[in-house]
């Protein structure tokens, strides 16, 4: 899932980016990256960020890709994508 | 869901937020949320915080601590499952010759066969392994199944592995040299990426065990003895040849593991290197993350979901609900 988000206020902005690293890997300014939330995390998620922004001066948009999709992102440049079936430290 | 290893010496495990964070000499150097893992494995020397500790507590994420080397030291493990039914089933089963004979049985049936399917596929593939062995071993599997109660069964399962590891040297292509299996501690690079392996099996195995609300401390192959999961050692018995045999002679053939990447201590004991034995989990991990089609079930499961499939099985067998406990049996 990609998660995109324009928030006005700084602070605000900030806990975004905040409850988002709890959830994914942050792509680029404003875009998220969720690889393989359940549904119970996607809600959890929704209901956090709902807390914190303003519908009339924020907007946070959820792009929703399927199995298939998720293969087809091409990337040029930034961020690597991190793997996740094991971590090693 | 994923493991996380932490293998460099004095590395320090914190919470930030949802997330684990670990810390090298004051970096970070790795930060992950922590719904994506499941497990927290360690190696030796790395501090926990107790606010990290609290945190895998809650989400149910178990905590294994193993020391430099990689020998099982003992787990950190969220409250057992209530189900106390199913324990007082276990034990019953267990205290009873008749009822561990059979599925001690039905254990060893597994690995026997699955050892067979590891030398079988070894051979169409062109390793020379003598047909003596393949026979010696259909012997056993007769025989396993006149054997009347554990010890004879452990008996015949010693034979079986016994020549099973007289083939196995046979199987490994590369630079290696494989003479028989030698434990505590191992002697030579083949037997200490067994060993290895092993241990990582175990410690999955015994989490599915958990996960269940079986008591992994008592068995029915194996003895019971202080501070023995004994039940996860039986459960494992199935999946040794095509999880781990299997992967280390991937290691090994395919040179993604070479010999320089050991290293002998005094005393003759041989381990990993540290930068190979990270290879070689991330091996293990992706081993255990590819999917198998289940033969009971009929659908693709990861081999991390049979262990707790079979353990399910084996659960559901024990308070009555099913008459068989079928091992998973390669084809």
């Amino acid at each position: 899932m990609v998660v995109a988000y324009d928030v006005q206020d700084d602070k605000r902005r900030n806990k975004v980016h905040k409850i988002l690293k709890n959830y994914g890997q942050w792509m680029q300014f404003s875009v998220f990256e969720c690889q393989k939330l359940s549904k119970e995390q996607f809600l959890r998620l929704r209901y956090q960020l709902e807390k914190h922004i303003k519908p009339a001066e924020d907007s946070v948009r959820y792009y929703i890709l399927c199995e298939g999709c998720a293969g087809k992102v091409i990337r040029i440049g930034g961020e690597e994508l991190r793997r996740e079936d094991v971590f090693l430290v | 869901m994923a493991a996380l290893y932490l293998m460099e010496q004095g590395a320090v495990v914190r919470k930030v937020d949802q997330r684990v964070v670990v810390e090298l000499e004051g970096r970070t150097v790795q930060d992950i949320p922590l719904i994506k893992i499941d497990q927290v494995v360690i190696f030796g020397r790395v501090t926990v915080t107790a606010a990290a500790t609290a945190m895998f507590l809650e989400h149910g994420i178990e905590v294994v601590y193993l020391t430099a080397y990689g020998k099982f030291l003992g787990r950190l493990q969220p409250p057992a499952p209530k189900n106390c039914l199913l324990r007082v089933a276990q034990y019953r089963a267990s205290l009873d010759g008749a009822a561990s004979a059979w599925l001690a049985r039905c254990f060893v049936r597994g690995k026997i066969k699955n050892m067979l399917y590891v030398l079988q596929r070894s051979r169409r593939e062109g390793a020379a392994i003598d047909e003596i062995f393949i026979q010696e071993i259909k012997k056993a599997l007769k025989a396993l199944e006149g054997a009347a109660n554990v010890d004879a069964i452990r008996g015949v399962e010693g034979v079986a592995s016994a020549v099973y590891f007289k083939a196995f040297g046979e199987m490994i292509k590369k630079d290696f040299s494989f003479a028989g299996r030698v434990k505590r501690p191992p002697t030579d690079p083949v037997n200490s990426l067994l060993s290895l392996g092993y241990t990582l099996l175990a410690k999955d195995m015994t989490s599915a065990v958990n996960t269940v609300g079986l008591d992994p401390y008592m068995g029915f192959l194996h003895r019971q003895r202080y501070g023995r999961t004994s039940l996860a050692l039986d459960l494992m018995e199935e999946f040794r040849p095509v999880v781990v045999d299997t992967l280390v002679l991937a290691c090994i053939n395919k040179g993604i593991l070479k010999p320089e990447d050991f290293h002998r201590e005094f005393g003759g004991a041989v381990y990993l290197q540290e930068e190979a034995r990270k290879k070689f989990l991330v091996q293990y991990e992706t081993k255990k993350n590819s999917e198998i089609r289940h033969p009971v079930f009929n659908y693709q499961a990861s081999y991390r979901r049979c262990m707790d499939l079979q353990a399910r099985l084996l659960a559901k067998h024990l308070t009555g609900e099913i008459d068989e406990y079928p091992p998973l049996v390669w084809r």
